[in-house]
């Protein structure tokens, strides 16, 4: 599965197939979207026509729900298997509506779900990292975090370095549940140097920038995964 | 098929793929660009964690100069570098980076002084073609572009975003030792928009504005379909830019 999350107020196009894909393959069998709140709720299922290219992120949330809080949209794209045994790889853009700030354009993370221990990952796929500038930037920087797990919560560590002092942060997500988690930007004098995710399986995780005097986004980005 | 003919082709030409990192940079008045590196993985190599790491950067210029080199050393595997760029011609480009046992991403952030955006490079490579081939190629290419196309050896599609205060623009970077021609055409469902023809010189770069393919919507935000062909391997950021176009904040963005 692959899933990302969606604020009011941001214009947000989801490329639902693999844009490299040859023209052949430009169309899937199936595609389920799911939303949930912060508390892990089921907003809504709505149904989405798989044979569109883009989806319209803020429509849909909009005519689906009432919510004006932070949604995760859970994407589970299938090609007719067939013909490509691939799920496709999505690719988003986003810009807050008159925002000065430039619009981002990122991968969104595929993600593990159901129950870890069936999941089958052979890699190093859930210790991130993510480094930033040390000059006094109007930005704070925060990691957003959701489990797509079915039954059981994740236990989540979040490390943030400034200089040689690391701070541990120890957070716990149930089942379907999404949160924002701030990183300071500094401490006892050092700027944030270094955030690191570290969790018992894959979660969806992008780090993210903020503008200090709009909230607007300047960074949404996965974090570097270890896979050596 | 497409993929095993080319293959083929580069063993029977001679065309030498070395691994290469690269990311792209792009500099304007009042934006900064500067390279964030670090080798945070090495530290689960016991055997290479200690550092020091030297690493060592060339920055190509749009034209495909080497415009300016730079040498900085890595402590150890916490260490972070922040390289400023220097401004070189076209504005646009490329830098590889050469450091040995260089294993984390490495990022480019630009900044209007107020905040950053930022992206990660990609470890890829960049082809070498033998002098003969070349000349084939020029020669090939320069009867082809008379009718406005390329030999389509590479070909990319990527969507691009069109919007009242925002919209995603293309940086192209020729990674080859030959001219490359790239056409570059869009189209919006059914309907085909403009076409350009760009003349990209041997490791230079080109920002593509995507409006100058066609017409801006009047108002929401439009997704066309980009299609990029051309005769050497070449890739292509995403470069966002906002109310103020390519004269405002700026981001930079990979693609798969």
């Amino acid at each position: 599965m692959s899933a990302t999350f969606y604020e009011r107020g941001y214009d947000h196009h989801v490329e639902i197939i693999h844009q490299r894909d040859a023209e052949a393959r430009r169309r899937l069998e199936s595609l389920e979207v799911t939303l949930y709140d912060a508390a892990g709720v089921l907003l809504a299922t709505p149904k989405v026509d798989p044979a569109q290219e883009i989806l319209n992120l803020g429509a849909l949330v909009a005519d689906t729900t009432n919510t004006s809080e932070r949604v995760m949209v859970v994407l589970d794209a299938r090609y007719d298997e067939a013909i490509f045994p691939y799920r496709p790889h999505h690719y988003a853009y986003l810009h807050r509506a008159g925002s000065s700030a430039p619009p981002l354009y990122y991968a969104i993370n595929a993600v593990l779900g159901g129950v870890p221990d069936r999941v089958g990952a052979t890699n190093i796929n859930n210790f991130e990292t993510y480094v930033f500038r040390q000059g006094p930037f109007a930005q704070r920087h925060s990691v957003l975090l959701g489990c797509l797990a079915r039954f059981v919560p994740a236990q989540v560590q979040v490390f943030t370095y400034y200089g040689s002092r690391r701070i541990a942060r120890d957070v716990t997500l149930a089942p379907k549940c999404h949160v924002e988690v701030p990183l300071a930007a500094e401490h006892e004098g050092e700027r944030l140097a270094r955030v690191e995710v570290k969790s018992l399986f894959r979660l969806l995780s992008y780090v993210v920038g903020r503008r200090e005097d709009t909230g607007d986004l300047v960074l949404f980005d996965h974090l570097f995964t270890y896979v050596k | 098929m497409a993929r095993h003919l080319r293959s083929f082709a580069r063993r029977l030409f001679g065309v030498t793929r070395p691994p290469t990192y690269y990311l792209p940079w792009i500099t304007r008045p009042g934006l900064e660009c500067t390279l964030v590196l670090s080798n945070v993985e090495a530290r689960f190599k016991p055997e290479y964690s200690a550092g020091p790491f030297p690493v060592s950067i060339v920055q190509y210029d749009a034209v495909g100069r080497a415009a300016h080199r730079y040498a900085v050393t890595l402590k150890d595997s916490t260490d972070t570098i922040e390289v400023p760029l220097h401004p070189a011609v076209g504005g646009c480009g490329f830098v590889t980076i050469n450091g040995s046992r260089l294993h984390s991403d490495l990022y480019v952030t630009l900044s209007d002084g107020h905040d950053y955006t930022a992206t990660h490079g990609r470890g890829e490579f960049v082809e070498g073609y033998p002098g003969l081939v070349r000349l084939l190629m020029t020669a090939a290419c320069a009867v082809a572009s008379t009718v406005g196309r390329t030999l389509p050896v590479f070909t990319r599609n990527q969507y691009v975003y069109l919007g009242h205060d925002s919209r995603s623009h293309v940086l192209l970077m020729n990674l080859s030792n030959v001219t490359n021609w790239i056409r570059a055409s869009a189209s919006a469902g059914d309907r085909r928009l403009g076409s350009l023809l760009l003349r990209l010189p041997p490791m230079g770069a080109y920002l593509l504005d995507v409006a100058s393919l066609g017409s801006e919507p009047a108002s929401g935000t439009t997704v066309w379909r980009l299609r990029l062909e051309g005769n050497a391997w070449f890739n292509l950021y995403i470069v966002g830019a906002g109310s103020r176009g390519l004269a405002g904040p700026l981001s930079l963005m990979h693609v798969k």
